[in-house]
């Protein structure tokens, strides 16, 4: 075992640190609609332009090629600078269809799609949960009928983050009508402005419109954007989602420092009635020192399962733990904040940055269900960590 | 970069669970006087250098380092090992006379751990022992325990006796720095989640044959969901104690900062853990001849030891770690 940072990712982090306290916005991101589509590309074609976009991401599509360990230390710089969230509406391309395409892709797909993707030009969401299969992702029926060279695809999606923004979409689809569960699925490449594509926004508890369903009538889409075989999209899926389980919250696990830090501020400066400041309050001041315990072994854990990624080339199944614990412990930290801000907890317009406490606890619920509910995580884990016998 | 056993750490790891299930199996628990640790175990772990693998080569140790140490104690939390041991190692690791230093490390003289409680002292450990050992976060004491008025207590914990003294004579050699103190929280932390593990372990065992209404109960999500819950307190205990450890030997600046967080997550991922154990055995996990009860009575004492709840969390707060 050892700590060491190699010369090589110490010069990293000082040249990142560098860079971005001079380049992060200075302006906030509009909270909703286009304008907040417009500053996400923005700020990934700033990060292209300058080299810094795809960290990991081999060199031959365009990335630094640079270690995992190294991307630990781009987002370790990233929250510290306070720069834009990495969950924005680039996140699907950058964080699950650009690894999907890299290690499942032609070369002609990952040609046109990979610099696009980094470059900011292309922003994509994801097609695979709709209205009866969320957690059960394999009794999805949206259908595709091979038709020539083109499949046509009826049916309807649901739960599809920033549909309305995006250029492109991960769309898994059921090619084999006798097929059941896991078989006969396909992974496609949908481009959004086809003909048949209709979106319509879900209103979530935040009082935002970010995700969508999105319906599909005799959508056509050429065989070539077929990502894997006919057939075998689950595989393909399945390399999605480890993508996203394994390194898709990386900034959150290692923002979650920052933030505990951010909150442990805010208890010095706020006072109670009786004059006393909420720090002083041990029922409170414990809870904060214990998500801090727990914000600082998450990191341990995160650099132990990237310095394993590195090692083996996939991610494990730790990123199921992980995203667990990340997703509770942000709740905790939240409701610790409830009870510091009191009333003023409660007053909220809609807006983030009306009220940034209180979009971040009911985002608590968005983070612990999207990706895989924390239920469909502890089932991951007791069947790939624990080995328990499977009821199903 | 890479925080998990290698190498020659994963011979220390299996040369140290192959020696402690042999001599301190957690099975004597069940046996009648199975409290602390005989002089001839001690000698034999002696014998075997495991008192002193932290100890440099020049003192007459191993002159290996936190890592092999907290490898070490983590296979002797798998087999509740009393506390002595950890008081003989400590003993090893404080700066002594040689000679002294040459009984202890060969166990032939035998150390046993005080605590400070309220006003009076706690001694864990056999009243038989030469040395009575006294750690603080900056340095130590050890006192010769002829000279030490003891009364004897029961002990809910079945793997140490418990003595309590109203008042301490001079000590007989008195040393200063952290280490000792480091080196006793990554010991028990290490003791800690080996405990965690293993009550993880016995449930997920006895999950994968126990049949009710005609199923596995491994194959219910009341028993699954807990399980995979006790899975992630044990990955955490276990990234942070293997961060902590390493940031001791490499010496880091925020070094005392991850040892802290690593007891206090180790201290939660044992307690949670022999509790959830229990309850999920069923009537099973409640009786003497199991050996869930036993992590559970000595997770109670292992999280009293090197940092409990409150004085962790209180130098957490304010704490800060690098990079």
């Amino acid at each position: 075992m050892d700590l060491h940072f190699s010369e090589a990712d110490h010069e990293f982090r000082a040249r990142a640190r560098t860079w971005l306290k001079a380049h992060v916005p200075t302006d906030s991101r509009p909270a909703h609609g286009e304008a907040s589509a417009r500053f996400d590309r923005d700020w990934q074609r700033k990060l292209y332009e300058h080299g810094w976009a795809g960290v990991a991401w081999p060199k031959e599509y365009g990335g630094l090629g640079l270690s995992g360990l190294q991307q630990v230390i781009w987002y370790e710089e990233l929250a510290r600078a306070q720069a834009p969230h990495h969950i924005n509406t680039t996140y699907v391309a950058m964080m699950h269809a650009g690894p999907t395409l890299i290690t499942r892709g032609t070369e002609e797909q990952k040609a046109f799609h990979l610099p696009r993707i980094l470059s900011g030009e292309a922003l994509w969401c994801q097609g695979f949960s709709e209205p009866n299969a969320g957690s059960d992702l394999a009794s999805l029926k949206t259908r595709g009928v091979v038709d020539g060279d083109v499949v046509v695809v009826t049916g309807s999606k649901m739960w599809t983050t920033d549909a309305q923004h995006a250029d492109y979409q991960e769309l898994l689809v059921r090619t084999d009508p006798q097929s059941e569960r896991h078989k006969g699925l396909t992974w496609l490449i949908c481009d959004m402005r086809l003909p048949g594509i209709d979106i319509k926004p879900i209103r979530t508890m935040m009082q935002d419109e970010h995700v969508n369903s999105v319906f599909y009538d005799e959508v056509r889409i050429p065989l070539s954007n077929v990502v894997g075989e006919v057939g075998g999209g689950w595989s393909t899926a399945l390399a999605t989602l480890s993508f996203e389980r394994g390194l898709g919250f990386i900034g959150d696990q290692l923002e979650l420092y920052e933030r505990v830090n951010r909150v442990i501020d805010l208890a010095e400066q706020v006072e109670f009635e009786d004059g006393r400041r909420a720090i002083e309050d041990s029922a409170i001041s414990q809870r904060l020192a214990a998500i801090k315990a727990d914000a600082i072994a998450i990191r341990a854990m995160t650099l132990a399962d990237i310095a394993e990624t590195d090692r083996t080339g996939m991610p494990g199944p730790k990123g199921s733990m992980m995203k667990l614990l990340v997703t509770q412990t942000h709740k905790a930290l939240s409701e610790v904040v409830g009870e510091i801000l009191d009333w003023d907890f409660l007053e909220f317009n809609g807006d983030r940055s009306n009220n940034p406490w209180i979009y971040e606890y009911l985002w608590s619920w968005i983070f612990s269900i999207s990706g895989g509910t924390s239920e469909i995580q502890r089932e991951i884990t007791a069947d790939r960590v624990l080995g328990l016998p499977r009821a199903r | 970069m890479y925080l998990a056993p290698e190498g020659d750490e994963l011979e220390i790891v299996n040369a140290a669970s192959d020696f402690l299930v042999g001599t301190t199996p957690i099975s004597r628990l069940h046996e009648a006087g199975c409290a602390d640790l005989a002089p001839s175990a001690r000698e034999a772990f002696g014998e075997m250098g495991w008192f002193a693998l932290a100890v440099p080569e020049e003192q007459g140790g191993s002159g290996l380092s936190a890592v092999e140490h907290t490898l070490f104690f983590r296979e002797a939390g798998r087999q509740c090992a009393p506390v002595d041991l950890l008081a003989q190692c400590l003993l090893a690791n404080a700066d002594l006379d040689s000679g002294l230093r040459e009984d202890v490390i060969a166990g032939t003289a035998g150390a046993a751990l005080l605590v400070p409680s309220g006003a009076s002292w706690r001694l864990l450990g056999s009243s038989e022992a030469r040395w009575a050992l006294l750690v603080e976060r900056t340095g130590g004491a050890v006192y010769s325990m002829d000279a030490i008025a003891l009364q004897e207590r029961p002990a809910l914990d079945p793997t140490n006796s418990l003595h309590v003294a109203e008042s301490l004579p001079q000590p007989m050699h008195v040393f200063e720095g952290p280490t000792v103190w480091q080196l006793g929280q990554l010991a028990v932390a290490a003791m800690l989640v080996g405990i965690a593990e293993t009550a993880l372990d016995l449930i997920v065992e006895y999950a994968k044959v126990r049949e009710t209404f005609g199923r596995k109960i491994g194959s219910y999500q009341a028993v699954r969901h807990p399980c995979a819950d006790m899975a992630v307190r044990t990955e955490a205990a276990r990234s942070q104690l293997w961060y902590a450890a390493t940031a001791a030997k490499e010496e880091r600046a925020d070094a005392q900062v991850h040892l802290d967080a690593a007891k206090h997550l180790a201290n939660l991922a044992a307690m949670s853990n022999s509790d959830t154990s229990i309850q999920l055995h069923g009537g099973i996990g409640v009786t003497d001849e199991h050996d869930c009860h036993l992590l559970l009575k000595h997770a109670m004492t292992l999280s009293r030891l090197f940092g409990g709840k409150r004085d962790l969390l209180g130098r957490l707060l304010k704490a800060q770690v690098a990079d």
